[in-house]
């Protein structure tokens, strides 16, 4: 049947069943602003940016986002009020800001088993108000505020806290509630109209810091949800940004946001020494808005507020991770399991790109007519490999058999690993993913280095099998090796990564084998004829 | 300048990456080895589509085979007419339109 078609419909059909992978997100997943955005954002951010932003003449240094030098109040025993949820504990200090937030739950722990915490210890906390009248402000960090409780349980539910401090000459009253899923309503009220600032917070820079994870700010503006990232150590001076629909400072894994701001909200993005991205908006006398601190999970988010799914970014490959992150969680929601999620996600490629495979195990057949002819040639142009591969070409050509998988196969599994490496590495509901026995941690690389062995093994076992003509004894060798070195290159990726590559193998030595079965029958037929 | 970054990125490829899908083209040239002959003599545009449909035919839909990239144009000049100094050869297929075939035959003519 292909055999009739076109060599301009086999094309079409080429690219058709290949990238019916990524269809079928777009079928089953309506797709989101922001993955078609990020494809074009290198260049329309920018646009965007200059459309928004003023830049302000204020040098950075005067401003006094880094209260730890300043904070009289706020040392030791400055804990106001500390509110205990399920795999959390939050502190809010007498300057009114977010203190900490510490993550109880071991797979976010440190190498020295220290709990992750959400806020940096140095710079703005979250919440923190610094007035624009300079008098004023330093008062401010003299005073302590005062707080309706002390501690409570946030397990369920919510909890009101209404922190107050009282100036000379004016009453700041913080209305604070926070929800177990780890957002929180702010209410803020001024007795007097003062020029103020309320500060997102910093995250601390995490030591075990994987490579490429991308760390700063992330504002997303406007109804296109423009996504603009300052990346830690690239923030430049003071930037302004209107219309803006949440804005948040992430690290690889966690987040603090501000989303519901309001649309006229000034949201300002300055620098610390360390040129890293310092944000914080501009208040009303009377003002409410909505903050998240906590992972960037993906169903906690969604269900939050949609929206705040754009805080999830996996860097410049978001268009294809995002969606393939989708594709995992729907199959996760079946099969319980991410390592799980990752095998069938590979069954699911395979399947994809069956119609390829299927049509060349069929030439497979004919190849057995051709091998001899194939000798012949070999023997014939030995010495001048150029000359052989033509002549064995041609003959694949006028024998319509080709044993050989192609380019395009074998580029297409890239994209798809690069999208899982990013995943891997930024999507938090991974990080500490169990598969079976002693696989742990998809998102981390295997202790015991035996999955990136049983990688090597598969594909020496899948090369073993698969026929293959060198003309370059150099290459050859080289050849042989690869599996030896690929071991030694993924033996530091993450888990879910070297088993999808493992799982790849396997079903390649399946369908390798299937073929060779098929052949060896097909020339013993031929024999006993 | 973006010709000479390509080729050199296409002489790293087939020396150390080629080797992880070795002997998987169907096709000869090699897609590598069309795309860098592609470069070679045709304008950047052309040679972009013309290696990226290559590379989409170059799965199992496809019977593969002999393949060599068309040129419109010759720009070849000639400078000792010994067999050595020729890169390519221009075999004409139609009204303007010529196979560019690389010469591999070093020294010796025959």
């Amino acid at each position: 049947m292909l055999d009739k078609l076109t060599p301009n419909q086999r094309m079409i059909l080429a690219v058709a069943s290949s990238a019916v992978f990524m269809m079928i997100y777009i079928t089953i997943f309506p797709p989101e602003e922001v993955q078609v955005d990020q494809n074009t954002t290198a260049q329309t951010s920018k646009v965007a940016v200059s459309n928004t932003k003023s830049t302000t003449i204020t040098p950075s240094v005067d401003l006094g986002h880094d209260t730890s030098s300043t904070t009289s109040v706020s040392s030791n025993n400055s804990i106001l009020a500390t509110l205990t949820g399920k795999n959390y504990i939050l502190t809010i200090d007498t300057l009114g800001r977010i203190d900490q937030k510490e993550m109880l739950e071991e797979k976010f722990a440190d190498k020295e088993n220290v709990n992750a915490k959400l806020v940096s210890e140095t710079g703005a906390k979250p919440l923190y108000i610094r007035f624009a009248d300079k008098a004023l402000n330093e008062e401010a960090m003299k005073v302590a505020y005062t707080s309706n409780i002390k501690e409570a349980n946030l397990i369920d539910g919510h909890v009101s806290v209404t922190l107050t401090q009282k100036l000379s000459s004016l009453t700041v009253v913080k209305n604070l509630t926070f929800y177990s899923d780890g957002h929180y309503d702010v209410d803020i009220k001024l007795s007097e109209d003062k020029r103020y600032y309320i500060y997102l917070g910093m995250h601390p820079t995490f030591s075990d810091k994987q490579m490429m994870s991308v760390e700063g700010a992330m504002i997303d503006t406007g109804d296109d949800h423009i996504i603009t990232i300052v990346k830690d150590g690239d923030a430049e001076n003071m930037t302004s940004y209107n219309g803006v629909n949440l804005v948040s400072s992430f690290s690889q894994y966690f987040a603090s946001i501000f989303y519901n701001i309001g649309n006229e909200t000034n949201v300002k993005v300055d620098r610390d020494r360390d040129d890293n991205p310092v944000v914080f908006i501009e208040g009303l006398q009377n003002y409410t808005f909505n903050g998240y601190i906590g992972p960037k999970d993906h169903r906690i988010l969604h269900a939050i507020k949609p929206e705040l799914t754009n805080a999830i970014e996996y860097g410049w490959f978001t268009f294809a991770a995002a969606p393939l992150f989708q594709f995992l969680l729907f199959l996760h929601d079946y099969v319980g399991n991410w390592g799980w999620a990752i095998v069938i996600l590979t069954l699911v490629i395979r399947i994809l790109l069956f119609p390829l495979t299927f049509r060349g195990m069929l030439s497979m057949a004919k190849l057995k007519e051709v091998s001899p002819k194939v000798k012949e040639l070999q023997a014939k142009h030995k010495g001048d490999p150029q000359k052989m591969n033509a002549a064995v070409m041609a003959l694949y050509k006028k024998e319509g058999a080709n044993p050989l998988g192609g380019c395009l196969p074998l580029l297409l599994q890239i994209p798809v690993f690069f999208a899982i490496y990013r995943v891997l590495l930024n999507a938090v509901e991974l990080k500490g993913a169990e598969w079976i026995f002693w696989i742990t941690d998809l998102a981390h690389m295997d202790p015991t280095y035996v999955l990136p062995i049983i990688m090597g093994a598969t594909m020496f076992f899948q090369q073993h099998i698969t026929p293959s003509n060198f003309t370059d004894p150099m290459q050859e060798k080289v050849f042989k090796f690869l599996p030896l070195i690929f071991t030694f290159f993924f033996i530091t990726f993450p888990a879910g990564l070297v088993l999808y590559w493992a799982v790849n193998n396997i079903f390649s030595i399946i369908q390798q084998a299937i073929v060779n079965k098929k052949f060896a029958a097909h020339k013993k037929a031929k024999l006993e004829e | 300048m973006f010709r000479t970054i390509i080729l050199k990125f296409l002489y790293i490829y087939q020396r150390f990456f080629t080797l992880i899908g070795y002997g998987s083209c169907r096709f000869y040239p090699t897609c590598s080895e069309y795309a860098k002959w592609q470069f070679d003599k045709n304008p950047l545009h052309i040679a972009f589509i013309q290696t990226i449909l290559r590379i989409l035919r170059c799965n199992q839909l496809f019977n593969g085979g002999i393949d060599y990239p068309l040129v419109k144009k010759l720009n070849c000049k000639i400078k000792k007419d010994k067999i050595s100094n020729i890169k390519y050869w221009y075999v004409p297929k139609g009204p303007n339109q010529f196979y560019l075939i690389k010469n591999f035959s070093k020294g010796k003519p025959c």
